[in-house]
């Protein structure tokens, strides 16, 4: 065997000594991100109920709760996002979801009684800054930039047993 | 004689006590319906009787003696499972009630029966008949919550309804599903909330979807078959009378709304089912629907044997507000100008109050009851059409500014506000002292146009259930609220009561002279119906947004009533007290 071929044996060796010495900590970060995504979900399906105004894929919707923009569509980026959750949109239906928003300048600089009729509304349950993360982590993971909703999508957020993607199906 | 073995003795005790338990409760008969003020001990009618009064006769409770009313019992039901665009399920239930048996729903259309005795040790629900609603399907097309307005007697058995479109049939001794039959199609925006109408033998239920692009209709089930008896659309088809006032010229009558979601009134002497028609979709782009939209935002008349259409009566044509009547018609007998007559009577949505002609619909009274109301300058006294409505129009713009159109999106402060005046929340009639009771809402919005697409069926973009409302609209200020005494024929306000929060739970009278409500704040009252201050209060921690009834079983009367409530966004926008108040699922009873 040359000294070459050695050389090429060991890198090899290192590298798959580096990929099994890695690979545990790359899975924990994509579990741990697979997790905050999922936590997300949950947030805009149910405890903020986003998906009420917003439509469960983020199309965007109107009527009850107001005109809702697409968030498949929103030029705003992840920061931006993370503000209109916190403080939501003066003179519009998108409600905040920082327990004391207004109460200090925090939010647009401007405090309950300088906004009148304009304050935007309460959200269904106030968040914490780690849930206005996740969701926000999901909207750009999961709902920004995609096109038309398609059947397994609505699975994925709905599941299988419920005939509510039945539409979706080609 | 016979040798009965220990087994067989203990099987037929075991069968003695359950025959004794059930077998005193007389099959629901049409002739028995229509004698429910006869019975003051039960409530076997959704509105108490087909009059649509909630009026109970019992009066062991009364003004003098409702400030010693206590807590009696409490049942914790379930029902709070999230589904579609929700995160729970909500009670708007009005209970029936028969031989002390309590028949309720939670919002996904579980049926339960409760044991509403005095004493009783063990638990109080005697069976739970839950169908399996399809949550995620049904909720996800449901305008405003999860919700099941309660069921109805039928000979032995309960007809019940369930959110994903179904009507169920179900032995009222052991809560087994007897039958089920589809009425309604979620596929495309169909929904059933209300408790159905049983006359004759036929049940009475409708869809709702006004926000989806359904066309809605009242439907007759055969509860001796199983089978469709009729259905009536509320948007007359092509070549029927009101199908000509759609003048858009591409069919959009068929995604019109028009959608029904209460129990209607029924009288036996006519022989006729009056019922409220929803709003016209799309709600807020009235440019996309020219002409007055029959009979969207109207009252109909309807044979109850074949469902046809005897009279209409429309309170808002060509309706840009969303004040959708579907809202209960009482049915109150009297002199007119030493005439005795039949009347419909309907709170409006729209902030008045109507007095109709039963037999054929001609505009008797009306009046405002709201404390503020803009959009018209008042009702036309011969014809109750809005003062400002011009046959001529196509669309019609009422005040100038308060309705939405494609050329003025934004609308000025418009006043009812879109939930209205009043939305299904009943009224009460007390015949005794001759006031009708409105439970309202006090306050303004304005509504923002936006261009709506056609459905695909019809060369848009708009796919079977997707909302199509034409906009939205924006609470101006804090809603508020209030309770109406008025005379049931003029409409003239008798006495008034100022609320903190909307009523979004109804009423009930008694011959004790009280008007029973709750609040979304929890609060549960009593008032004396005379000058409606308040007599009796409990704190039940959790809102309230269903009617109570009364009962009572062992000459004991009790006051129940649903307590479990989606606190809505209008309400929480301007009351910021009210957000930690969690929801619950509780049937609440009092008694003295």
């Amino acid at each position: 065997m040359t000294s070459t071929l050695k050389g090429f044996f060991f890198s090899i060796l290192a590298t798959i000594l580096l990929i099994g010495m890695a690979a545990p900590s790359a899975y924990a970060q994509d579990a741990a991100e697979a997790r905050e995504i999922e936590y997300g979900k949950d947030i805009f399906k149910t405890k903020a109920t986003c998906q009420f105004c917003h439509k469960w894929d983020g199309s965007g919707d109107q009527g009850y709760g107001g005109n809702a923009p697409s968030l498949r569509k929103t030029e705003l980026n992840p920061d931006q996002v993370k503000e209109v959750v916190k403080c939501g949109r003066i003179g519009t239906g998108m409600p905040y979801h920082d327990k004391f928003a207004y109460t200090d300048k925090r939010c647009y600089g401007a405090v309950r009684d300088e906004l009148g009729t304009d304050i935007p509304p309460i959200g269904n349950e106030y968040l914490q800054p780690r849930e206005i993360e996740a969701v926000v982590k999901y909207v750009f993971t999961k709902v920004h930039g995609r096109g038309e909703a398609t059947y397994d999508e609505c699975t994925e957020f709905w599941g299988k047993e419920s005939r509510q993607c039945d539409q979706y199906k080609k | 004689m016979v040798k009965i073995s220990k087994r067989g003795a203990l099987a037929s005790a075991l069968l003695m006590a359950t025959a004794l338990s059930t077998a005193h409760a007389a099959d629901m008969t049409q002739e028995r319906a229509l004698k429910a003020d006869s019975e003051p001990q039960n409530w076997i009618l959704h509105a108490q009787n087909f009059e649509g009064h909630r009026f109970s006769r019992l009066k062991e409770i009364n003004v003098d003696n409702a400030k010693n009313l206590k807590l009696a019992y409490t049942v914790a039901l379930g029902g709070f499972q999230s589904g579609g665009r929700y995160a729970f399920g909500n009670l708007e239930g009005t209970p029936i009630v028969e031989d002390g048996m309590l028949y309720v729903t939670d919002g996904w259309g579980s049926v339960y029966a409760i044991d509403g005795k005095a004493g009783v040790r063990h638990s109080r629900v005697v069976w739970k008949m839950d169908p399996g609603t399809d949550r995620a399907w049904a909720g996800d097309v449901a305008c405003c919550g999860v919700n099941n307005r309660g069921v109805a007697l039928w000979k032995d058995k309960i007809v019940s309804i369930g959110l994903d479109g179904r009507i169920f049939l179900i032995s009222k001794a052991t809560g087994e599903l007897i039958w089920e039959r589809k009425v309604g199609e979620p596929a495309i925006g169909e929904t059933i909330t209300a408790a159905p109408l049983v006359v004759h033998d036929i049940a009475v239920t409708g869809a709702a979807g006004g926000e989806f692009g359904i066309r809605g209709w009242y439907d007759a089930t055969d509860l001796n078959t199983g089978k469709q008896a009729w259905r009536t659309f509320t948007i007359p088809g092509k070549g029927e009378p009101g199908n000509e006032t759609w003048k858009d010229g591409k069919d959009r009558w068929m995604h019109g709304g028009a959608s029904a979601w209460v129990t209607p009134t029924y009288d036996y002497q006519l022989d006729m089912i009056y019922a409220g028609v929803g709003n016209a979709g799309p709600d807020y782009d009235p440019d996309f629907r020219p002409g007055d939209n029959k009979w969207a935002a109207s009252v109909i008349a309807m044979n109850a044997k074949d469902g046809k259409i005897k009279w209409g009566f429309q309170y808002t044509p060509n309706d840009p507000y969303d004040y959708d009547e579907i809202s209960e018609h009482p049915i109150v007998r009297t002199k007119v100008n030493g005439q005795d007559r039949t009347v419909v009577t309907h709170a409006g949505r729209n902030g008045f109050y109507y007095a109709l002609d039963a037999a054929n619909g001609s505009f008797i009274a009306g009046k405002q009851y709201v404390d503020k109301l803009n959009w018209t300058t008042g009702l036309d006294p011969k014809t109750g059409k809005p003062l400002e409505y011009d046959p001529n129009k196509d669309v019609q713009t009422y005040v100038k500014g308060s309705a939405p159109s494609r050329a003025n999106p934004k609308t000025m402060v418009k006043c009812p506000t879109t939930t209205g005046g009043k939305n299904w929340e009943p009224t009460a009639y007390n015949p005794e002292l001759n006031l009708m009771y409105i439970p309202s809402a006090e306050g303004c919005n304005t509504l923002e146009l936006q261009v709506q697409a056609d459905f695909v069926d019809q060369g848009g973009t708009v796919k079977p259930r997707d909302r199509f409302t034409g906009g939205s609209g924006k609470a101006e200020g804090k809603l508020k609220g209030s309770i109406k005494a008025v005379d049931p024929i003029s409409g003239e306000n008798k006495i008034s009561l100022a609320l903190e929060y909307p009523n979004w739970a109804g009423l009930l009278a008694t011959a004790g002279n009280l008007i029973v409500t709750g609040h979304p704040d929890g609060e549960f009252s009593v008032y004396d119906a005379k000058n409606l201050k308040e007599v009796f209060n409990y704190s039940t921690g959790c809102g309230i947004n269903a009617p109570p009834v009364s009962y009572s079983v062992g000459g004991k009367q009790y006051i129940a009533v649903l307590i479990g409530s989606l606190q809505k966004a209008a309400i929480l926008a301007d009351s910021p007290e009210l957000k930690n108040t969690a929801t619950c699922s509780m049937l609440y009873v009092f008694s003295l």
